[in-house]
């Protein structure tokens, strides 16, 4: 783990956590697998709050714990997933324009309490949505149910490994720590659950409750007796089938970007289609004969099949190559070359950092160096007819940027300077490493920023907290129009101003980081598929 | 031996390769040398791009900053414990800071989780002595057993320190302790035989006897 990953995952665990859980996280991404009294011993926490810190950790999925011989369990940190916490907003986003607001809260309680059963989702979801309903309705258990079996039924949430029931009733002793098994088929498995009941509404002066709190408690403990008809089955959202529809609509919309709107729904579809056939990690898609897309695609896009045909062709002769064509047979098989669509996005991201960076001049170069793969330096003024000390000086920069680098070719055995050739290239997968390196620094360095912004302001903050506090509760209470006045004008107007710029800097430092996180996206998938295929 | 001294006379400054291959001309000047590491924060020769705008990017915002704030509510953020004031004072008693004894605030199913991550409740076991017997009058008489066979052997456990060695001793009670365990976050609220909300801390005192002038204040 680099040091500004470690730095990011740091700065992450602190703000949703806590300092204890961000302390024991570190020092396990830092130093690996270690023991419950090694980690103690070595942050110089007590042992109830590593194991307080431990438990939150692995219900989050952030670690997972193994049982090694003579009964040590040893736990081990997940870097790659605390990171995901930064990407929650969005997949949130995406369960609301697929499943509107239920399988958003589905969505989000998944997400906010790491793992849960789905009786309890249900309820839960149910009584936010209830709130936000108008007084007399409620949400029905039946509804919500059925959107989170779509949710199961198209992988966007899955099983977590679970305890295998033993056979034996005398297990004899205990291990110490179970062993939690998870087997492809029944990762999606919803089990039969008949929950019925609606929405309850949190209310103060609630008729039902008023009469129940003293007799509800010595009830309390049967309530929990009652056996939970799903005990033990745990769900948790499956973050790599967001990530393969994010690499989709990525797709799509470059597509579309490319050439034009339907070109990019005839993509669309077949993804989709491919969807359930094709493993996310696979370099390209099942072939696809042109009659079955013509027959799947969106009712309402009336497009002949000639026309179909002629999109087709022109998408696979692309220089892109997102879509290539694999047989003749069935009007002519085509798939989407996954990989290399992942390659031309990533290329692209370079293309554009260069050009914000250093200028259009350099991503001339930087393009042309791209293109001829590898270019020396007389080559290099010649073809992008820039004079040769600006070329010279634009590659240097570029090259101390590392976005490109330098290749010997000795003419001679014993590499003599004088006698070997160096030619400038671009290596795709280390330049898009480099980026990715710095994409965590920046999102580091907002997140440092965003949090000074707030601590410096905090007495500020805090002051207009309570002002809000006080009129809210004022006019519960129905008071004048005056006096809220009043109250008002207790936060001065520069003051006010102050206010203002500071949540306008807090949003566009959050906006830029769900930005970078775009970015950490595409290149994090562009270089785990070239990883695959080595 | 002797050519040591001769590379540095002779030929000074001459390099092996041949500086034009690289693109650096005769008579060209070359940039100065650095001496010092790059500045924290260099000039930008360009702008940067505008954030992307639109309404996804707005909700997705409002989202992340919802998130956030949520987060810190949930009982997965654990706060460091309040540091001891230097007296103590009366009122800490009937104060409650937070989870008593460091038990956790949620209840994670301790059947997927290793078994040394459990935390004993430990203080009230002391009182629990005192306090189970005549707070559950309703429960049968095997329970009592139960009870009084677990509080002798609590009795002798009280001064132990938390090892793995002592979790293989108390399996048998361990099983009758997981449903116990519900109880004791019943009685970490109050380690008094006192209803919490009767206690007045004695800040609205004062308050009230301006009211009522005709009696005599005492």
């Amino acid at each position: 783990m680099t040091q500004a990953e470690i730095k990011l995952c740091s700065l992450l665990l602190q703000e949703h956590f806590g300092e204890i859980v961000e302390k024991i996280g570190v020092h396990l991404i830092r130093t690996g697998s270690q023991p419950l009294r090694v980690i103690a011993h070595d942050t110089g926490t007590s042992l109830d709050q590593v194991k307080k810190a431990l438990c939150v950790l692995i219900q989050h999925n952030l670690v997972i714990y193994q049982v090694h011989k003579r009964g040590v369990v040893e736990y081990e940190a997940q870097c790659s997933r605390v990171l995901r916490m930064l990407r929650y907003p969005r997949y949130i986003y995406t369960a609301k324009t697929l499943y509107s607001d239920t399988g958003e809260l589905i969505v989000e309680e998944l997400l906010l309490n790491g793992k849960m059963t789905m009786s309890a989702v249900v309820k839960k979801v149910a009584d936010r949505l209830t709130e936000t309903m108008e007084d007399g309705k409620t949400m029905d258990y039946a509804e919500v149910s059925n959107t989170f079996v779509r949710l199961a039924d198209t992988h966007f949430v899955q099983r977590c490994p679970w305890v295998p029931a033993t056979e034996n009733s005398d297990p004899g002793p205990l291990p110490p720590a179970p062993i939690l098994v998870i087997s492809e088929k029944d990762m999606y498995l919803v089990p039969k659950l008949s929950l019925i009941g609606k929405g309850k509404r949190r209310r103060s002066s609630d008729e039902d409750a008023a009469g129940e709190p003293k007799a509800k408690r010595p009830k309390h403990n049967t309530d929990n007796k009652e056996p939970i008809p799903d005990d033990g089955i745990y769900w948790q959202a499956n973050l790599d089938r967001f990530h393969q529809h994010f690499r989709d609509q990525a797709i799509v919309s470059a597509v579309a970007n490319r050439m034009d709107q339907t070109s990019s729904e005839i993509v669309r579809t077949m993804l989709r289609m491919s969807e359930i056939t094709t493993p996310s990690t696979a370099p390209f898609t099942q072939p696809l004969s042109s009659n079955e897309i013509f027959r799947s695609l969106p009712v309402g896009y009336n497009i002949s099949k000639q026309v179909l045909d002629q999109y087709l062709t022109l998408l696979a002769d692309d220089p892109l190559e997102f879509v290539g064509k694999s047989g003749d047979s069935g009007g002519g098989m085509y798939v989407i070359n996954l990989h290399k669509a992942l390659g031309s996005l990533a290329t692209a991201t370079l293309e554009s950092v260069v050009q914000e960076r250093f200028g259009s001049r350099c991503a001339r170069i930087f393009r042309l160096v791209l293109q001829k793969k590898h270019l020396e330096q007389k080559q290099v003024e010649d073809f992008a007819m820039i004079p040769a000390k600006e070329a010279k000086d634009m590659l240097y920069k570029m090259l101390s940027g590392n976005f490109i680098s330098l290749q010997e070719i000795p003419k001679t055995p014993d590499h003599a300077p004088s006698r070997t050739f160096y030619l400038y290239t671009v290596n795709i997968l280390s330049a898009a490493r480099m980026l990715l390196h710095r994409c965590y620094k920046s999102i580091a360095n907002l997140i440092e920023r965003r949090q000074f912004e707030t601590k410096e302001n905090k007495r500020l903050l805090e002051k207009s907290q309570r002002v809000e506090a006080i009129i809210a509760s004022m006019q519960a209470t129905g008071a004048e129009d005056a006096q809220l006045q009043e109250i008002e004008e207790m936060i001065t107007v520069p003051e006010r101003q102050q206010l203002e710029t500071l949540k306008r800097n807090v949003n566009k430092l959050d906006a830029s980081e769900i930005q970078v996180d775009e970015t950490i996206f595409l290149l994090e998938s562009y270089i785990e598929s070239t990883m695959k295929r080595q | 031996m002797a050519s040591r001294g001769g590379g540095r006379g002779r030929g000074r400054g001459q390099l092996t390769f041949n500086m034009e291959a690289v693109g650096i001309g005769k008579g060209d000047a070359l940039p100065p040398p650095t001496l010092q590491p790059s500045p924290l924060f260099p000039p930008l020769e360009f702008r940067p791009v505008p954030l992307t705008s639109g309404e996804e990017g707005e909700y997705v915002l409002a989202l992340k900053q919802e998130l956030r704030g949520a987060m810190r509510q949930l009982p997965y953020f654990i706060r460091p414990a309040v540091p001891k004031r230097d007296v103590e004072r009366y009122s800490d008693k009937y104060q409650m800071s937070g989870p008593i004894d460091n038990a956790i605030d949620w209840n994670p199913d301790w059947r997927r989780l290793p078994r040394e991550l459990k935390i004993r409740v430990r203080k009230l076991q002391k009182e629990r002595t005192t306090i189970l017997i005549p707070k559950r009058p309703p429960k049968n008489t095997e329970d009592k057993e139960e009870t009084i066979q677990k509080l002798e052997t609590l009795e002798k456990k009280e001064e132990e320190v938390t090892s793995e060695e002592d979790e293989e001793k108390e399996e048998e009670e361990e099983k009758e302790e997981e449903e116990e365990e519900e109880y004791d976050e019943e009685e970490h609220e109050e380690e008094t035989d006192y209803i919490m909300s009767y206690f007045d801390n004695g800040e609205d005192f004062g308050g009230d006897s301006d009211d009522n002038l005709d009696e005599a204040i005492y």
